[in-house]
């Protein structure tokens, strides 16, 4: 059986190596093969851009060389896949290379759209790349009062993102001793603070305690860098002295480009994990457009559940499995306390008070991750 | 009116057991104090890391096999023969004068019946590694 993996992030990391665990004897027997496919011979631990824009990380320690996160009888190749041809059951790589497939598996992730929104590239910060995190930790450091403005575009990755980074804009201000010279606004495009409920319910007082303003059913329409003004849609306008923005995100261009989905994210069995129309092919993370959140956690569940299907396909020839929507999200309530969410298709999540024990578990977390998609956690 | 979840409690909980409770806390709440995020950090990912290695260690087919063959006391025995040899070696060689060289010398080598005992030994080994390999070609490495 011709396995192929398409995408070296968090998911598809997880589930090669989780093959290569369930199938070893059958891939030294020559019975499978898995072949992982990637853009990049690096692999990034994305959340910890958001301690880099608080220069609590150094960008060089999220990276690892991904063969290095690899178990060795996967063949990886860095060759970025630029056509899908799913009636053939093959893909074509930028090298020109075809490569043929019993299962395929694409988890190629997503991507930010700040130019989407006119203006939003010049007139914001963001920390949702390396160069933006770095880029925003200075534009923090600089920083020595007036309006600062958090404003969120949908879907975007990490559904959490804007609760933690407004939780810690408030402490590092305070740090620096310049929080009463500080006043953060929070936008958001729905209408209440948050996209889950009971995030929302948890996390409006411990706003309002730190005194953060915010607008709900904010959308954003455009940013006039130069007078540093943002306008929504619903007509309100917020003038600004430093913005940071969670842009809007879409799945990658090649999905979008081969026709497999609108805006990049792929139609995918809310259970089964496959792609509607193509038994054979499973998706994965945030190329899923599923209901879930898009993030790591989601990726590393979903995983789970692809591989030990993948498998038993191998072994008895049938499925075992199912995904229950699970997500688990750590949230940073500032620099020193954190909280969690868990939750599936059936149960919302029921968040606990924060506290300095959680913030350590998501510390410990932020090193081993890597354990994780090595498969071994 | 207690119920008898209440007087379970107040028989399972008694006063010395919520001072070892409070002193856990204590002791927790000392190492919150102590302990820096980078500190946690630097623990995690030695952890983390020792992990993997211990997981792709026992994962290691022929580690494996090694460490089972350790444990035979003949093999052990062997071990320290061979160590044994390895320090006689060093000081024979220290303390030999220089080869001579040209093939009088390779001759003269080939005569000693420590030579000739190496050299058996390393054909025996042959033999053995020959014979697996081309088991494990066959096989596949599966037993």
């Amino acid at each position: 059986m011709r396995i192929l993996i398409v995408g070296g992030g968090t998911g598809g990391t997880i589930i090669a190596n989780n093959l290569s665990r369930r199938l070893s004897n059958e891939i030294r027997q020559r019975k499978a093969k898995i072949t992982l496919l990637s853009a990049s011979d690096r692999h990034m631990y994305q959340p910890g851009l958001l301690y880099v824009a608080f220069g609590q990380m150094m960008p060089d320690e999220l990276y690892r060389d991904e063969r290095s996160l690899l178990e060795s009888n996967i063949d990886f190749q860095v060759d970025p896949v630029e056509q899908f041809d799913l009636d053939k059951n093959q893909v074509i790589t930028k090298s020109g290379k075809v490569h043929e497939y019993d299962i395929l598996v694409i988890a190629t992730g997503s991507r930010i759209m700040p130019k989407k929104v006119p203006g939003l590239d010049e007139g914001a910060e963001t920390f949702y790349t390396e160069e933006g995190a770095i880029k925003m930790f200075k534009a923090l450091r600089e920083f020595e009062g007036g309006n600062l403005g958090i404003v969120v575009g949908v879907p975007h990755k990490c559904p959490i993102a804007p609760v933690e980074v407004t939780f810690s804009l408030h402490d590092y201000f305070k740090d620096r001793g310049i929080r009463d010279k500080v006043n953060i606004k929070y936008h958001y495009p729905i209408n209440r603070m948050h996209s889950i409920e009971n995030v929302a319910k948890w996390a409006k007082p411990e706003f309002e305690r730190m005194g953060v303003e915010i607008e709900t059913l904010f959308n954003l329409e455009e940013v006039d860098a130069e007078n540093k003004v943002m306008k929504s849609m619903e007509g309100s306008e917020y003038k600004y002295d430093l913005l940071i923005s969670i842009p809007e995100h879409h799945g990658m261009g090649v999905i979008e480009d081969n026709g497999l989905g609108k805006d990049g994210w792929i139609p995918t069995d809310r259970n089964k994990l496959t792609m509607e129309g193509h038994d054979n092919v499973y998706v994965v993370g945030d190329t899923t457009n599923l209901p879930v959140s898009k993030t790591g956690s989601a990726a590393h569940f979903e995983a789970e559940v692809i591989s030990e299907n993948i498998a038993s396909i191998l072994k008895i020839g049938t499925p075992v499995t199912e995904y229950d929507g699970k997500v688990y999200c750590f949230i940073e309530a500032g620099h020193d306390r954190a909280t969690y969410a868990m939750f599936n298709y059936q149960n919302p999540p029921d968040l606990k008070t924060a506290n300095k024990s959680m913030h350590w578990f998501k510390m410990s977390y932020n090193k081993m991750y890597w354990t994780s998609v090595r498969g071994l956690l | 009116m207690s119920t008898p979840t209440d007087t379970a409690s107040e028989v399972h909980i008694s006063e010395d057991d919520i001072k070892r409770i409070a002193e856990l806390a204590s002791i927790w709440a000392a190492a919150q104090d102590a302990l820096t995020d980078d500190m946690v950090s630097r623990m995690a990912s030695a952890f983390s890391e020792g992990m993997t290695l211990l997981d792709r260690l026992t994962r290691n087919e022929g580690l494996m096999r090694l460490l089972q063959m350790l444990d035979h006391p003949d093999v052990q025995c062997h071990l320290v023969s061979l160590a044994d040899s390895v320090h006689n070696i060093t000081r024979d060689i220290a303390t030999a004068p220089p080869s001579g060289g040209g093939l009088g010398g390779i001759i003269k080598l080939a005569m000693e019946p420590g030579t000739q005992e190496g050299l058996r030994a390393l054909s025996i080994i042959g033999k053995y590694w020959g014979e697996g390999l081309r088991d494990l070609h066959h096989t596949g490495g599966k037993k």
